[in-house]
């Protein structure tokens, strides 16, 4: 307790001095939260983007098919999936898909594309389709009165084909059983843009396409979304154990690209956060080892009168530490108010970045504790290290020679 | 001197036997196709993945022109192939659409089976495309076909095996360019149709696939039937429903 006062006292000796510290502290702590959360926030909604677009937080699917898909790499047994998924409550939702390759004509035109076969009502609670439909009405899974089921096509096919909402679309594809897939559809909607990943994609009901496919009730993939993202991967290994026999995978291995490039990225900019802070951190050596140099005299009478040496040493560690502290919280109360607004409105961008027919207009941050604690743990780290040098140096002073200099 | 005795041995009974190959496969397959004819049969298709049966129609004239078309099941009824020569199209009337198979999926599977498109159309055309050579034993024809150097095909040898009497296809052996036998396809339990002695099944077995395999069996042949003419082999035929 005495060290603490005394320690307090030595911050408050010196004012000037330790403001200027402390402000270049508080600076490099607010540049560190900063950028943290912005990269935090942006990876966040990168994520939340792709992962609610179609991916979702988790994908069930049979052995490889994920790898290498064929049509009759099928999940079957769909009550016992569908109760293992309803009684879990970690899982916030899910859906059946079925996917094939299949060739559309429209008139005389041809193009290829991909049928992918969703549940009308549980694929809106996984992904944002409902939301991506441009032109035209979702669809429903019962045919229309001339008895044909109604299809959903991305933009990059509508222009292709010249094919629109109420036209009839034909596919052609194989079916699961050998036959030759062949069916008249009618276009209901069009979803997302040209840039979509599923601009070429025909969506159908999913009993539509399991009996175009001739696929029974089997389904190629189940998506999830979970109420905790940050514990997929959790999740995952949960799922995996219960569901033995198929193969469970979080979106960091079905993205498994983008996971690795955004390690590597993230990585980078920890890098040179810490770097920023490292440099923090030489001024703020100089201004111990200052501070030490200037006080030889006083440390010399405090072992005089039988101060031990590491009493000396904590009580440097503790003014750094102190000033480090008092810095950092200024800091966060300074930034507090900025992150809050980057994670709740964000800055306009000029130019809204477009996912999949979604158009994100704000540059968003991340609120969260860790975005202030890391950085703070690492700054008071730093501070209560680099202490440490110059402390010894005031333990090694022998009494008789510091008293003599000036 | 022993080097030319052999180079002689080895060309001059080729030379022969190309000839003598040519009649063996032309009186046999004329043996049994007739001028026309119009078969009804069973397609069995089994892979590892499904099992599927197909019973279809056909008609052929004459080498150039086949028709196929499939009863059941259900959902493939009228799913039909019209060949003409070296071309082929298909029919599929749940969207009532004619669809040329381009040249490059004509080594894809027919109608799902372990036959190709190509298949249909060259199948009738070896004896022109391929040189011959015959291998005589006591109760079988081996006759060795080698693609001539203007063929087009993925086969670097077949071997197509016959019993002498009665004079019936056995076996076609098709082998890649590194030797390795492909697929097999056998003849057997010959039956007579209508005066004619034919192989009633056909197994066809891809070597390189485990556990796949198509079979037909002609459950009906007629020969030499006057309603069909080239007439029958016509796109407006193909699209007719039944």
């Amino acid at each position: 307790m005495l060290t603490f006062q005394i320690a307090f006292r030595n911050i408050l000796r010196q004012k000037r001095r330790s403001l200027l510290t402390g402000l270049s502290m508080t600076g490099g702590y607010v540049l560190f939260v900063f950028g943290f959360s912005l990269l935090e926030g942006s990876y966040g909604n990168i994520i939340d983007i792709f992962t609610l677009d179609s991916t979702g937080h988790i994908q069930i699917h049979q052995d490889d098919y994920r790898d290498r898909p064929k049509i009759y790499k099928t999940i079957q047994n769909q009550e016992q999936i569908k109760v293992a998924l309803t009684d879990n409550p970690e899982i916030k939702s899910f859906t059946p898909r079925v996917f094939s390759p299949a060739l559309a004509y429209a008139g005389d035109k041809t193009a290829p594309s991909r049928i992918i076969g969703i549940d009308p009502v549980l694929e809106p609670t996984v992904s944002r389709l409902v939301q991506k439909v441009a032109k035209g009405t979702y669809f429903s899974t019962s045919p229309n009165p001339d008895g044909y089921y109604e299809a959903m096509i991305g933009r990059g096919l509508h222009i292709r084909l010249k094919l629109d909402v109420g036209d009839e679309l034909v596919l052609i594809s194989s079916g699961a059983d050998g036959s030759i897939a062949n069916d008249i559809f009618v276009v209901s909607a069009i979803i997302g843009n040209k840039t979509s990943f599923d601009r070429m994609a025909v969506y159908l009901p999913l009993v539509a396409a399991q009996e175009f496919l001739s696929l029974g009730d089997d389904v190629h993939e189940y998506a999830l979304l979970v109420n905790d993202k940050d514990a997929n991967e959790t999740i995952a290994r949960g799922l995996s154990a219960q569901l033995s026999e198929l193969t469970v995978a979080p979106w960091q291995e079905v993205e498994a690209t983008f996971y690795r490039t955004m390690q590597a990225d993230k990585q980078g900019n920890y890098f040179s956060m810490g770097l920023i802070t490292f440099i923090v951190f030489i001024g703020v050596l100089n201004t111990v080892l200052m501070s030490v140099l200037e006080r030889t005299r006083e440390f010399g009478v405090l072992r005089a009168i039988g101060s031990r040496p590491m009493q000396l040493v904590r009580l440097i560690s503790l003014e750094t530490f102190i000033l480090a502290f008092i810095s950092v919280m200024v800091g966060f109360l300074l930034i507090l108010p900025f992150v809050y607004w980057f994670a709740e409105v964000g800055m306009l961008m000029p130019e809204p970045i477009d996912m999949g027919g979604i158009e994100f207009q704000h540059l968003k941050g991340e609120m969260s504790a860790r975005v202030f604690w890391i950085p703070m743990a690492f700054i008071l780290g730093t501070a209560v290290l680099i202490s440490i040098p110059p402390g010894f140096r005031a333990a090694r002073i022998l009494p008789k020679e510091a008293m003599g200099s000036h | 001197m022993f080097r030319l005795l052999l180079l002689l041995s080895l060309t001059w009974p080729a030379i022969a036997s190309e000839e003598r190959a040519r009649q063996v496969i032309d009186e046999m397959e004329q043996l049994y196709r007739g001028d026309s004819s119009d078969a009804t049969m069973t397609m069995q298709v089994q892979t590892p993945n499904y099992n599927r049966t197909l019973t279809m129609s056909s008609q052929s004239y004459g080498k150039d022109y086949a028709f196929f078309r499939i009863h059941a099941p259900k959902k493939d009824r009228g799913v039909a192939t019209l060949k003409r020569a070296e071309e082929m199209w298909n029919f599929f009337p749940k969207i009532n659409k004619v669809i040329k198979v381009p040249p490059s999926m004509m080594m894809g599977s027919w109608m799902g089976s372990d036959f190709t498109n190509d298949d249909l159309v060259k199948e009738t055309q070896l004896i022109d495309a391929y040189s011959l050579v015959l291998l005589e034993t006591d109760n079988q024809y081996k006759v060795t076909l080698t693609p001539k150097e203007q063929t087009v095909t993925v086969w670097d040898k077949i071997e197509y095996t016959m019993s002498k009497d009665p004079l019936l296809p056995l076996s076609q052996a098709f082998f890649d360019e590194d030797g390795e036998k492909i697929r097999e396809l056998t003849f057997h339990e010959p039956k007579e149709y209508n005066g004619k002695l034919m192989p009633s099944i056909l197994e066809m077995r891809p070597l390189n696939k485990e556990g796949h395999l198509t079979r037909i069996m002609y459950d009906d042949i007629k020969f030499n039937v006057p309603e069909i003419t080239k007439d029958t082999f016509s796109l407006r035929n193909l699209k007719s429903r039944f």
